[in-house]
């Protein structure tokens, strides 16, 4: 082919009409370019516009739905659910209670309900993460519903997520819990936000007692993974749940050889000021365990100071020179055995002792 | 009349500011991110910062941060409002020296309130 092409009598006639397809090429493609920029920034600015009005009848008129022209089109309905989602985020009360009305009076739910039974699954997720936004409780069976049909896992996630908005109540936490348990585990911060979501909105409707009960369900719930229960614990102690409190020690001893439990126990009562279970962690088994009771045996358990001076002996290196840096931080009698211990013949301790005393001085 | 500038990227907490607490008989000025929020604060000296955390190009932690360590803003009170719950959040916020740390959804009676009480509370004589 290249050799016919270059000994033809037409070469450079076809090297003049291939330049010229390309330049006209690349100008169709530099104008179809800009047309679509054109495109999407008119798009965005209508958008914004409309956001704007929205945001502003919601403010001043009684009825903003008479002020507001029905949404049509998609880039319509993006920009309305954009500003209630963003009113409902910021701001309760009376302006939160007129955006709710709003959805409804403009058939956003309904838009966005049937949009969420889509053929294809990136906008039936989408669709359930904007009516997440909205956080109306006649969505609840909504996501219970499609949460059944729903073939993909991914828009099963944001199913979930936007049910733990929605959550009051123990029965309907613990039903959420096991809905995540039949669900391939994602990640500990998706679990763990879930019921951060759970504890916050429980937390601003004084309702917080509903998840203690829930914690005391939970604990012998052969339905939910026990990595879920470790997240649930984790969240406690992100959102400060008190009402877990009690049932925490449970969980630790109910969970002997769920080390990850246990951490996740241990951490969340040291939190709330409850050292009871460090001086059992100290002698724990798994090294985490050992691990993560000396990060708080400084607040509490000096008067086991020869039980963590033996913990310079660990055969865990992060034990070791997390028991150093607790000696060093409890100060006094500690720390003139840490210096004591620097000297020692066992070079896995002095090394230990060394490094906590140089980090003590810095 | 006292003073409020609103630090948020968000456009509807800038509109729903300045209707209420405008309606309440304060001057409002707003900025959509944190350098601009600087540069307005010294211009404007306000007797309240409003200030989001979740922002573009610079978060509120470092604005207030900022605002403390300048000269010309380090006596202006700050109301953190954000949707960030976690107590660390809290205590970062108040260790950077902020008056108030509220968490969203705010009631606007009850921040329209709250910032009378303060305002009353720290007026210079």
């Amino acid at each position: 082919m290249l050799e016919f092409l270059t000994q033809s009598p037409h070469f450079y006639d076809y090297v003049t009409a291939g330049v010229l397809f390309l330049g006209v090429f690349n100008a169709c493609e530099i104008l179809f370019l800009l047309y679509n920029k054109t495109k999407v920034e008119r798009s965005e600015l209508r958008r914004g516009n409309l956001k704007r009005l929205a945001s502003t009848a919601l403010i001043t008129a009684t009825n903003p739905a008479d002020l507001l022209p029905p949404p049509v089109t998609e880039d319509e309905f993006a920009a309305y659910s954009e500003a209630i989602a963003s009113v409902l985020d910021s701001f309760e009360g009376e302006v939160a209670v007129k955006a709710c009305q709003l959805l409804t009076d403009l058939k956003i739910d309904d838009h966005y309900r049937r949009l969420a039974r889509h053929r294809t699954w990136y906008k039936r997720g989408n669709a359930i993460d904007i009516l997440s936004s909205f956080r109306l409780n006649d969505n609840k069976a909504f996501f219970l519903d499609i949460f059944r049909s729903e073939p993909s896992t991914d828009v099963k996630y944001r199913i979930l997520y936007g049910l733990s908005r929605l959550t009051r109540e123990h029965a309907e936490i613990r039903e959420l819990a096991e809905l995540l348990s039949t669900l391939p585990y994602l990640t500990a911060k998706y679990t763990e936000d879930i019921f951060f979501n759970i504890i916050s909105t429980l937390k601003a409707e004084g309702k917080e007692e509903e998840f203690g009960l829930f914690m005391k369900e939970l604990l012998d719930d052969k339905l939910v993974l026990n990595l879920v229960k470790r997240d649930c614990i984790t969240a406690c102690h992100a959102a400060s749940c008190e009402r877990g409190r009690g049932v925490l020690k449970q969980y630790y001893e109910a969970h002997a050889h769920e080390p990850e439990i246990q951490i996740a126990a241990v951490k969340a009562l040291a939190k709330m000021g409850d050292f009871a279970l460090i001086p059992q962690a100290l002698r724990h088994a798994d090294w985490r365990v050992r691990l993560t009771a000396l990060k708080y045996a400084d607040l509490c358990c000096m008067d086991m100071l020869p039980e963590i001076r033996g913990l310079l002996r660990d055969p865990s290196y992060h034990v070791r020179l997390a028991a150093g840096m607790t000696m060093a931080r409890a100060g006094g009698a500690a720390r003139a055995a840490l210096k004591e211990e620097a000297s020692s013949q066992d070079k896995f301790a002095a090394a230990a002792a060394a490094y906590a005393l140089t980090q003590g001085a810095a | 009349m006292a003073k409020i500038l609103i630090i948020d990227d968000d456009e509807t907490i800038h509109l729903i500011g300045v209707a209420y607490l405008g309606k309440a008989g304060y001057e409002v000025q707003t900025s959509f991110d944190g350098p601009e929020g600087l540069e307005k604060a010294v211009a404007f000296q306000p007797d309240l910062v409003l200030l989001d955390i979740n922002m573009p190009k610079m978060s509120g932690f470092d604005v207030a941060k900022k605002l403390r360590e300048n000269e010309a803003t380090r006596h202006i009170p700050i109301f953190i409002m954000t949707s960030l719950k976690q107590d660390s959040n809290i205590q970062r916020g108040y260790g950077l020296g902020i008056d108030d740390y509220i968490t969203k959804p705010t009631n606007m009676a009850h921040l329209k309130l709250k910032i009378d009480k303060f305002l009353e509370k720290h007026k210079q004589p």
